[in-house]
């Protein structure tokens, strides 16, 4: 019993980081209709730059804050230029742009940032944390980790309930033709949408650096994770990517620590295709997956 | 009261069908019946639930309770695709058509359920899948010589006017050689003439097909009409020749009151 | 008028005739090239095959899909498993061939596709591209799960079936006795890049065994796991990227080490061998071969019946279904036939690394059929063609401007990458319908023009 504690334990701050990719990738579904595939190549894109701005100040602070702002204009110019041209008629070709730009911001971190795997210097105290006579598989880095993602989840609440921008900006997801209709600048509202998405990404990147290594291609998996998580948690709504994100973190510590690592994928996958089967709109969503 | 008049030899039947979207009541309770070779009209305000009595006997939608008879039998587990089985056939709202296809290429999608062939034998492009799908395209340019489109037969839809992408869709639904024929607002969006040429052409089809027509066109369904049906809030109101009903206050309430809120 | 080509049987004489010339005119083309040019012609060829599967998939039936890749390892693995088991233990009395080992490895492919297909046909875009990029790692996770049976991280290492008496250019004929010394091909055989030292002296058997056995394939004839470790010697892992050494699940092949690390051995394989067999051509001739059978049953699928299906599931589910088409068996349908194309031509992949591993079927690989069939065209089978060029040569082409450049490594390595992804973005926003379909509407307009100018 108290490996399993400490199982879930461990799995909180992959959890959190989890869902806050997750929380990107549905922020911009619900604006645009798009799941974007490249959100890890701009959160890794956006790590790389936090990267050398700590390595330039060492703050790390000052790299966090700096890669929240890079994620935010990453976002826009990708929007901008790849998915608002997309011909609307071309189904497929919105979600073959984003692996493009995927491939094309992996290229481009390999070219700018060689080397292949980084590390990302520790900016708190990454071992267990003794209390009680015991380690606990949980550090004060965790702490910070899901503190940031509370406080990222409290601040888009707030944004989403309590400001115009925010009232602005669900008006738009639900139903553009009214909401433009009603005087909301859509566009304006939607190009904001991938701002916050690509600043939300980046935070994650950033996270999740540290106790991993940082390399063009290092966010991969982290991509299907959050896919699964988003997907599962309905795709259109943030509590569903937070809590399944937390959830899937979770399920891969407990699957890590009970078997191997090398498990995770593989119990990621059939979650979600257990999910498609059963409940392929999601636990969150009244929105059909379906088509017909 | 559930029927409005005694139904003889019904080849479509709804029996106490409801059906309830996202809270609400779209079809509540809803019996119509098709007598065999006659055209019946299914007409009400719009939100009435027609096009839903459509899904229902297509199975695009699931209904709550009640239940679907085809030529007496009790239908189960309704799927679209097994409709022109059952010898029915359907246009869609507008038009419906592929749009990277040929007007040609279109209706020999509406033959797909003769074809027997399966995709091993596709794939090795046996002999006997020539055979089958020669009969399909010459049925096909027969059915389009019959609505004189055979002309427009290599072009794509979107280089047609819209009576004839209109008419390639109708088609494509009677390429089938079905019994029974839904058409849902045929007259749609195409000029006087082309209605009356419309009118001429459904009638000629009964008794041997049975049609049901949603149409909002009143004149034509007063004109092709043998039998119309009334729903009004997803409800049956009324029923009966076109003289019948042209005369039930019920109706004229119905149609007025639509006429009050817009 | 009768219309010869709708004449029953004259669709299957016109595609076997178009399958037949294109077949005949590569291998022509194969027995003239150096052996370099054989090993990417196989490498286009293997591409095209799975890519073949793409288009129908992706182009016409409208399901974007990032597991063929994993498709592919499905194959590679069935083969590989098949052919190291069954060349030891003839199965009923039947000895081993590696045309019954291509056929499970395509049969695995279907039963795959037709489970992740019948989840597919229910989700839209992004919710199947999701699933099946969820395929594309979990796939090789599976493998690497499973070492005992799949080899783990290091993979497996196969024996390839060499044909008896080896494979000589069509011009020089079958030689076998005089097979020791043939001139030409040796002359090809880029001398300066061949590592001589590096070249595994188990070759001889090899050499011994199958000089004048005939041209039966016989057991005897191939080099079994045991007795013979030589074709899987000559591929040391340490060629491969397994995952730590490269972490880059994303990379796409092209970029990764194996294609390059594997010539010059190979092509030592041929000169040590000391006969007329020259791998790369035997290899080319193999994929080339697997394509022209797999286009050939694409070709009669796409232009007849079932590629109207498909299309018109795409353009409009609910029109489809009235019509009495079955767009979930559509789709469902549309899946089996491309993972089935994906498997043969992981088979064929196998077969020209003699090896299988995760490392070489990650998500780059399925990242890479997307990038070449929508490069080249996904709405028909000559996109396909047109990108497994692509695949093979584009990063060649980048390589030699940087080599020329004297860029450094880091820009070299990652710049064909950069480029597919640009070209990949530009392709959708510009020309949805690839090189092939630009091409295609160049010609159509210009034909208008003139038309209209006379």
């Amino acid at each position: 019993m108290t490996t399993f504690i400490d199982y879930l334990l461990g799995g909180l701050g992959s959890g959190a980081i989890i869902a806050l990719m997750a929380l990107a990738l549905v922020l911009i579904w619900r604006s645009t209709r798009v799941v974007n595939f490249a959100q890890v190549g701009q959160a890794m894109f956006t790590t790389f730059i936090a990267l050398s701005i700590q390595t330039w100040t060492g703050s790390w602070y000052v790299a966090l804050i700096g890669a929240l702002a890079a994620g935010a204009v990453l976002g826009v110019i990708v929007q901008y230029l790849v998915l608002r041209p997309v011909k609307r008629s071309d189904t497929s070709g919105a979600i073959i742009a984003t692996f493009g730009v995927l491939i094309a911001l992996q290229a481009a971190a390999g070219m700018i940032w060689p080397g292949g795997s980084q590390a990302f210097p520790q900016p708190f105290n990454n071992s267990g944390i003794e209390f009680a006579g015991r380690v606990w598989p949980i550090s004060i880095y965790d702490f910070v980790v899901i503190g940031i993602t509370a406080l990222l989840v409290l601040g888009l609440t707030l944004l989403f309930t309590k400001t115009s921008l925010g009232l602005s900006m669900r008006a738009a997801a639900f139903n553009p033709e009214v909401a433009r209709l009603s005087g909301v600048r859509v566009s304006r509202v939607l190009t904001f949408g991938w701002a916050l998405a690509g600043s939300v990404g980046a935070v994650a990147g950033v996270l999740v650096a540290p106790v991993s290594t940082i390399s063009p291609n290092s966010f991969d998996i982290l991509l299907v994770f959050a896919f699964v998580a988003a997907v599962i948690g309905g795709l259109d709504s943030l509590i569903g990517a937070i809590s399944i994100g937390v959830f899937t973190g979770l399920v891969i510590s407990l699957v890590s620590g009970y078997s191997d690592s090398g498990n995770a994928p593989v119990v990621a996958l059939l979650l979600l295709a257990l999910n498609l089967i059963l409940k392929p709109e999601g636990i969150f969503s009244h929105h059909k997956a379906r088509s017909v | 009261m559930k029927y409005f008049l005694p139904l003889t030899d019904p080849i479509l039947e709804m029996v106490d069908i409801s059906v309830k979207l996202s809270g609400l009541q779209i079809l509540d309770s809803v019996s119509i019946g098709v007598p065999q070779g006659t055209v019946t009209g299914l007409i009400g305000p719009n939100g009435a639930g027609k096009t839903t009595v459509f899904n229902v006997i297509s199975g695009f939608i699931t209904a709550d309770s009640g239940y679907l008879k085809v030529d007496g039998k009790k239908q189960k587990h309704v799927q679209p695709h097994h409709l022109t089985k059952k010898g029915i056939a359907r246009t869609l709202q507008g038009v419906g058509l592929f749009p990277t296809m040929s007007a040609l290429e279109n209706v020999m999608i509406g033959g797909s359920s003769q074809v027997r062939s399966g995709i091993i034998a596709q794939a090795l492009a046996m002999p006997w899948t020539d055979v089958e799908q020669n009969r399909l395209r010459a049925q096909s340019m027969a059915v389009l010589g019959e609505l004189n489109i055979a002309d427009a037969a290599n072009r794509l839809p979107g280089e047609l006017p819209y009576p004839i992408q209109k008419r390639v869709a109708l088609a494509r639904a009677l390429v089938s050689d079905p019994q029974v024929l839904l058409l849902d607002e045929p007259a749609g969006g195409i000029s006087a003439a082309d209605i009356s040429e419309l009118a001429d052409l459904i009638r000629s089809w009964v008794p041997k097909r049975t049609v049901l027509l949603v149409e909002h066109h009143m004149e034509l369904v007063m004109e092709v009409c043998d039998l119309i049906w009334v729903l009004d809030a997803g409800k049956v109101i009324a029923a009966g020749t076109p003289d019948e009903v042209r005369r039930n206050p019920a109706v004229l309430a119905a149609y007025l009151g639509e006429d009050g809120a817009t | 008028m009768v219309n010869l080509l709708r004449l029953p049987g004259a669709r299957f004489l016109s595609h076997l005739a178009i399958v037949f010339v294109i077949w005949a005119a590569l291998m022509r083309i194969n027995d003239g090239i150096d052996p370099l040019m054989s090993y990417y012609l196989a490498l286009a060829a293997m591409y095209a095959t799975a890519m073949f599967g793409m288009v129908i998939l992706v182009g016409l039936s409208g399901q974007v899909s990032l597991g063929n890749g994993a498709l592919m390892a499905i194959g590679g693995y069935v083969f590989a498993l098949t052919s190291l088991n069954w060349q030891t233990v003839p199965i009923l009395g039947w000895q081993w061939n590696p045309i019954w080992s291509m056929i499970f490895a395509g049969f695995g492919g279907i039963a795959v596709g037709l489970l992740i297909g019948w989840i597919g046909a229910r989700l839209r875009g992004p919710y199947l591209a999701g699933l099946t990029l969820g395929i594309a790692v979990g796939i090789p996770a599976i493998a690497t799960r499973f070492p005992e049976i799949f080899g783990g991280e290091t993979g497996l290492m196969l024996t390839v079936p060499y044909p008896a008496g080896g494979y000589a250019p069509a011009a020089e004929t079958v030689t076998i006795d005089e097979a020791p010394l043939a001139e030409v091909p040796l002359e090809q055989a880029p001398l300066d890049e061949v590592p001589l030292e590096q070249a595994p002296l188990e070759q001889a058997p090899l050499d011994t065994e199958t000089a004048g056995a005939g041209d039966m394939l016989t057991a005897d004839n191939f080099p079994s796991a045991e007795s013979s470790p030589a074709a899987g010697d000559m591929l040391t892992a340490d060629n491969f990227p397994s995952a730590e050494s490269s972490p880059s699940a994303l990379a796409l092949p092209s970029e990764s080490a194996l294609p390059n690390d594997i010539d010059p051995t190979a092509a030592g394989d041929a000169l040590l061998a000391g006969s007329a067999f020259v791998l790369e051509r035997w290899q080319a001739s193999l994929a080339v071969t697997a394509a022209c059978i797999i286009g050939f049953f694409a070709l009669n699928l796409v232009r007849g019946r079932q590629g109207r299906i498909w299309r018109a599931v795409r353009d409009d589910e609910v029109a489809a279904a009235v019509s009495g088409i079955s767009p979930a068996g559509s789709k469902i349908s549309a899946f089996v036939v491309s993972s089935f194309f994906a498997a043969i031509a992981g088979a064929v992949f196998a077969q020209i690394l003699s090896y299988v591993g995760p490392g070489a079927f990650g998500l780059g690989l399925s990242l890479s059929l997307l990038v070449g069939v929508v490069l080249g065209g996904r709405a028909s089978l000559g996109g396909a063609i047109i990108g497994g060029v692509l695949l093979v040569a584009l990063p060649q082409l980048v390589f030699n401007i940087a080599g020329d450049r004297g860029w450094p490594a880091n820009v070299t390595d990652n710049a064909p990458n950069l480029v597919y992804g640009l070209l990949v973005v530009l392709v959708v926003l510009i020309a949805p319908g690839g090189i092939l379909g630009s091409l295609k509407d160049g010609t159509r307009r210009l034909l208008a023009k003139s038309r209209s100018a006379k």
